[in-house]
């Protein structure tokens, strides 16, 4: 476990860093590809077989050429010319015909591919804990659901036919070399060995080159998406000219890696050339000088070094289909290791759905650290009856956040046990379990979209009355009608237009709307003027009645009628009890009021 | 959204010519190239060919090869040396095409990364990031691909056909006419295809951006997603646009694969013409065998150009359809820019703002958000602003780094009005703090030193203790060497608040502004704040927005603000005597009532 964090922990990451590579994963990840590739095998070989066709169809076409020219011209017979010139005309309709049915196909088979794996990218990423958004620039994550998934289509889909088609054609060629003369087949061979070396040698390379086009493309991506989204912190710092000068800098590590990676692929091509002129001079020289003249018929000599240039050709054409196959898989070891990346807090096994919430909440001895070696919460336990209201109080980075966290189980507790209603939450469905729950972040996230939409992510069949009248509660409504639209006034993304107060109003309402069974407000008034939120309690108070509820506020004239007051700091919780009780402790909690009273008289 | 292509001041072949200044010259040394290796590869056979006459096939066949072993092995090598000076010409060319559109590239990218980040506050909320992204990667590798590939594609087919279009025609030209008397078909075709195409070419990157734009904000928002566990809906919304993506990129290959077999059946029809009207000829004795074969084995080199050229016409549409969209920010210009007659002013400013009669309306809103505010700061002074939830306290403080301009009226710093600032030397001087913190994907240390170039830890760690943030820093467990998240995740509202609080501090400026950065702060905690902000070592002018009477209560003047207009001004004591919403604010947060 210990380790594991570790490893997380090395994984967190800035625009600066690469990535880390896991070596010599391929074939695990083919696999996964496989698994992809698998539901559409059946179309892929039907796909094939017309290809095979169209192939074996067209090689008809040399033999007519011969048949005019060994027959019809020499007869100078017009008749047979013509028959067969309609042959041939046959021939390549049939051949164009077969050919665009395969393509009509892969283009399903490729576009399918690319969807699933898209989709399932997407679903693991919805699976994914905080952590894994927290320890990573989401520029990093983007672009692997977008631009790389984008790139491996063609390599899992057309790329395999042709690998499948070429190599069969390559059998075929050597089969007919050795009836030929099997002496001089042994020759054209030779190549082979040479060419083996040869892309050995470029695959490491290209590997390597290929990874890191990939990594600095995902710093670049991590950097410009930052950029964007803080676009106005880059100007009220005057930063643009020292932000641009890093944009050029990692702009320069993807140009200088592209070219190291392209100046192998390139070779490639050339190299397979080279080694093929080498292999049909051998031809010559051993058909005519070695095996001795007169040794071999001049026929087998024309015969070999044309299936030598035919043997080449299918090479050739592999040698590019590998060159595409090892720049892609740099992408597609990003996707699957995203896809097997662990999903810490998920169901567990025989998980059952939580049962309606009545509201009870117990905390047994837990224990709990974001990072190892650096525990938050330490044994805490505590009981919250249904119905009651709970406020957390105490310094910044207490944990305050990190209790709140564990009820909705955002995280995993280390040791210990959260239960609701008697029910260890690790063993409910996390779906059954959060959509009973009404949780507040500090961060108010709005999406873009309408402010009506944005509300009703809380409750997505709610109708409009629903929405207003949920956003009368949390005194929102009046703000709202005023804008452009009312309610359909469209924010902008992360609701540019609204103040920071709107948005806590605005996600207030969301957060209401869902009508949950345990409400959890983590500063959730925090940007709010005092007056509104004056009124807004009124209409919480209302809504309180009857649901446990968490809330975090550093405003303690907004905590005063809770429940119960606990006070957080040091890992655990110092002190707990109702308002008076606390006051009349005199503890932290009566210093922490009265200092906050001084400074307003 | 989109502008039509027209309303670019150069065509899309223009921009990217002017583009590749610096590359020029080695761009086309790189078609003469390609020009050249095409015209090399046509001579192949000749080596093998005199091989195959004079030592195999050839009546004196055997007595060459036993006489003139030299001229065998001469062939030989010959064949060998040419074949490999081709391919190093080969690999050199696609190299020199590859540099050049890197280097275009690389120009574009940086020159486009700048033009966003320069832009106003009205282009972010008109452009989504999302949408940005896909301009800045993959449309920008479209224009990329463009120069790399459709551009040597283009010479290449072009030189290749030319080349044996002229050496059939000195052969034979009846025959070499006849064969490509049918070429001029292909165009109609590929015309036909380019008008069918290019919308699609249109609709996909539109698709792509969408796509884009979703997963990116569902990326930014996951944590809300997963509060609500609203997971099922969002992979059900993101299902959308990866079908709709799906769907569009099946459309455009379709449309290929419809135009497919009339190219390739042209491109056959050579074949079949050759074969039918060479048969004839030979029939005729028009032509000899010779000349036959030769025309047979060259017949691809006319027949694959025209192939390709639908490629390249699908390739080119993609560029076109990108390429606008690259061209679309890079000739945008904002609107806030430095004036003409802007005045240099690279000193520290003294910190006296001035808001003269100042009212304000965002151009897409419908109310007035400032309405005649008029107020002074003095150099060194602290000004509270207090306001209900959207009454224009954001706005107001945005006018003074000139985010946005005001509608009426003027703002000043030293007496001069911001608009006659260079917006950087303006920007310099003014240290923010935002509401909606955002934080970088760095370490604390990189965080707080964002402003300044060469910030030494000491002073980082002297400014963190003006927002007290140096505790809580001490206590992680890499210092301030830790790296935190996005927008500061791994930290909790009020420790974020207090590094940007850091963030603003160091770059000790003659404006400081503070927008409700200490909400998320306990009180403990911003009791040491208020009190380091009065021990600052640098003079400066503090305009503080904030709820909490705590934090106002020092301030030499306090402003009210109410549906944009200033109700209220004055200090702690003179508001409360006055009894009015300040007063009422007191009481109220006192608890008095409850």
């Amino acid at each position: 476990m210990a380790d594991k964090k570790v490893k997380e922990l090395k994984q967190k990451n800035t625009y600066r860093e690469d990535e880390a590579y896991e070596d010599n994963f391929d074939l695990r990840h083919l696999l996964l590809a496989g698994a992809y590739i698998k539901k559409y095998l059946k179309y892929m070989v039907f796909a094939m077989i017309f290809s095979a066709i169209a192939g074996i169809t067209s090689l008809a076409s040399p033999t007519i050429t011969r048949k005019v020219l060994d027959e019809a011209v020499p007869n100078k017979d017009m008749k047979q010319l013509t028959i067969l010139v309609i042959i041939l005309v046959a021939i390549y309709v049939l051949t164009v015909i077969f050919a665009t049915i395969r393509s009509k196909t892969m283009v399903n088979v490729s576009q399918n591919i690319i969807y699933d794996i898209r989709k399932d990218l997407f679903a693991h990423l919805q699976k994914l804990p905080f952590q894994y958004y927290d320890d990573r620039p989401h520029g990093k994550i983007l672009i692997r659901v977008v631009n790389y998934v984008n790139s491996v289509s063609d390599m899992l889909s057309n790329g395999l036919i042709n690998v499948v088609l070429e190599i069969m054609n390559l059998i075929f060629i050597v089969v007919f070399m050795f009836i030929t003369d099997v002496q001089l087949a042994l020759v054209v061979l030779c190549g082979v060995p040479v060419l083996m070396v040869f892309m050995f040698w470029i695959k490491n390379k290209q590997r390597q080159a290929w990874r890191a086009v990939s990594n600095k493309n995902s710093n670049l991506n991590a950097y410009l998406q930052e950029n964007i989204v803080g676009a106005r912190i880059t100007q009220i710092f005057a930063r643009e000219d020292e932000n641009a000068g890093i944009f050029a800098k990692l702009s320069a590590d993807c140009k200088k890696t592209w070219m190291t990676a392209v100046s192998y692929s390139s070779m490639v091509w050339p190299g397979i050339d080279t080694i093929s002129v080498l292999v049909r001079a051998s031809i010559f020289i051993c058909g005519l000088i070695v095996f001795g003249a007169g040794n071999k018929s001049l026929g087998t000599i024309i015969a070999i070094s044309s299936y030598a240039a035919r043997f080449w050709q299918p090479i050739m054409n592999l040698g590019n289909i590998f060159n595409g196959f090892i720049n892609n898989m740099a992408y597609l070891e990003r996707i699957f290791e995203t896809m097997s990346e662990p999903v810490t807090v998920d169901d567990c096994e025989g998980a059952t759905e939580m049962p309606p919430i009545k509201g009870e909440v117990v905390f047994e001895n837990v224990n709990f650290s974001y990072e190892p070696g650096k525990e938050i919460l330490h044994n805490v336990s505590f009981r919250v009856k249904p119905g009651e209201s709970i406020a957390l109080v105490g310094p910044t980075g207490a944990g305050k956040s990190t209790i709140v966290n564990l009820v909705s189980r955002f995280y995993n507790v280390d040791s210990g046990r959260v239960l609701i209603d008697g029910k260890d939450i690790s063993k409910v469905t996390l779906k059954s379990l959060r959509s009973q729950m009404g949780i507040m972040l500090q961060d108010s996230f709005i999406f873009s979209g309408t402010i009506e939409d944005n509300i009703r992510y809380g409750k997505l069949d709610a109708t409009l009355d629903e929405i207003r009248a949920a956003s009368k509660t949390v005194c929102a409504d009046s703000f709202i009608e005023n804008m452009q639209d009312g309610y359909a006034t469209e924010v902008k993304e992360r609701g540019s237009l609204l103040s920071q107060g709107q948005k806590q109003l605005i996600s207030f309402a969301r957060t209401l709307l869902s009508d949950p069974a345990i409400l959890v407000l983590d500063e959730a008034t925090s940007s709010i003027d005092v007056q509104t939120e004056k009124a807004l309690q009124q209409g919480l108070n209302a809504m309180l009645e009857g649901r446990t509820s968490f809330i975090i506020a550093h405003r303690l004239s907004t905590i005063r009628n809770c429940d119960k007051i606990m006070y957080i700091s040091d890992g655990g919780i110092t002190e707990c009890g109702t308002h008076e009780e606390l006051m009349a402790k005199k503890g932290d909690y009566y210093h922490l009021y009265t200092a906050q009273m001084e400074d307003i008289a | 959204m989109s502008k039509e292509n027209n309303s670019f001041p150069m065509t899309k072949l223009q921009w990217l010519w002017s583009n590749m200044k610096g590359c020029r010259g080695l761009f086309v040394t790189a078609i003469l190239g390609t020009v050249v290796y095409n015209i090399m590869q046509l001579t192949v056979p000749y080596f093998s060919s005199q091989i195959v006459d004079m030592f195999l096939t050839g009546d004196e066949a055997r007595a060459n090869l036993a006489n003139h072993r030299d001229l065998f092995f001469k062939l030989i090598i010959m064949m060998v040396s040419f074949t490999v000076a081709r391919v190093i010409i080969v690999y050199l060319d696609c190299m020199a095409y590859e540099y050049t559109s890197q280097k275009t590239l690389y120009r574009v990218r940086n020159f486009l990364y700048d033009k966003i980040q320069r832009q106003d506050m009205k282009f972010y909320s008109t452009y989504r990031t999302g949408d940005l992204m896909t301009r800045v990667t993959g449309d920008l590798d479209a224009v990329r691909h463009m120069v790399a590939w459709v551009s040597r594609m283009i010479v290449e087919s072009l030189s290749l056909y030319l080349a044996t279009a002229v050496y059939l025609f000195i052969m034979n030209w009846k025959l070499a006419l006849s064969v490509m008397i049918f070429s001029p078909f292909i165009f109609i075709i590929i015309i036909k295809f380019r008008t069918e195409v290019a919308p699609r070419h249109k609709a996909l990157r539109e698709k792509l951006a969408g796509m884009n734009t979703y997963a990116q904000e569902n990326i930014s928002g996951n944590r809300v997603v997963k509060a609500f566990a609203r997971e099922d809906y969002e992979i059900e919304k993101f299902d959308h646009a990866n079908q709709d993506f799906r769907d569009t990129n099946k459309v455009t290959q379709r449309t290929w694969i419809k135009y497919y077999p009339y190219i390739e059946s042209c491109a056959n029809l050579l074949a079949v013409v050759l074969l039918f009207v060479g048969g004839i000829f030979l029939i005729n004795d028009q032509l000899t065998m010779g000349e036959y074969v030769a025309f047979s084995g060259l017949i691809w080199a006319i027949a694959n150009p025209m192939r390709q050229l639908g490629g390249i016409m699908n390739e080119f549409q993609r560029f076109s359809a990108s390429s606008a969209k690259v061209m679309e920010i890079y000739f945008s210009e904002p609107e806030i820019v430095d004036s003409p007659d802007a005045v240099s002013h690279p000193g520290p400013f003294e910190g006296k703002i001035e808001f003269k009669n100042v009212s304000f309306m965002y151009s897409d809103g419908k109310l007035p958000v400032l309405r005649d505010v008029s107020f002074t700061a003095n150099p060194g002074e602290t000004v509270a602003i207090m306001g209900e939830t959207g009454c224009g306290k954001t706005s107001l403080i945005h006018l003074i780094p000139r985010f946005y301009e005001p509608t009426e009226g003027e703002v000043l710093v030293d007496g001069v009005n911001v608009k006659n600032y260079k917006l950087h030397e303006l920007r310099k001087n003014i240290g923010l703090a935002t509401q909606d913190v955002l934080l970088y994907s760095d370490t604390i240390e990189g965080n707080i030193a964002y402003g300044v170039t060469h910030l030494t830890p000491e002073r980082v760690v002297k400014f963190a203790r003006y927002a007290s943030a140096n505790d809580f820093v001490q206590k992680m467990p890499e210092g301030y060497d830790t790296i935190v998240g996005e927008r500061g995740v791994g930290l909790s509202g009020g420790q974020k608040q207090r590094i940007s609080l850091a963030r603003a501090l160091a770059i000790e400026p003659s404006i400081l502004i503070l927008d409700d950065t200490t909400s998320a702060v306990d009180m403990e905690t911003e009791k040491e704040i208020q009190h380091s902000l009065r021990e600052l070592d640098f003079k400066c002018t503090k305009i503080i927005i904030a709820q909490r009477i705590s934090t106002t209560k020092f301030a030499d003047k306090i402003l009210v603000l109410q549906d944009g207009r200033i109700t209220e001004s004055g200090t702690h004591e003179e508001l409360i005597a006055k009894g009015g919403y300040y007063a009422e604010l007191v009481k109220l947060q006192m608890g008095g009532e409850n």
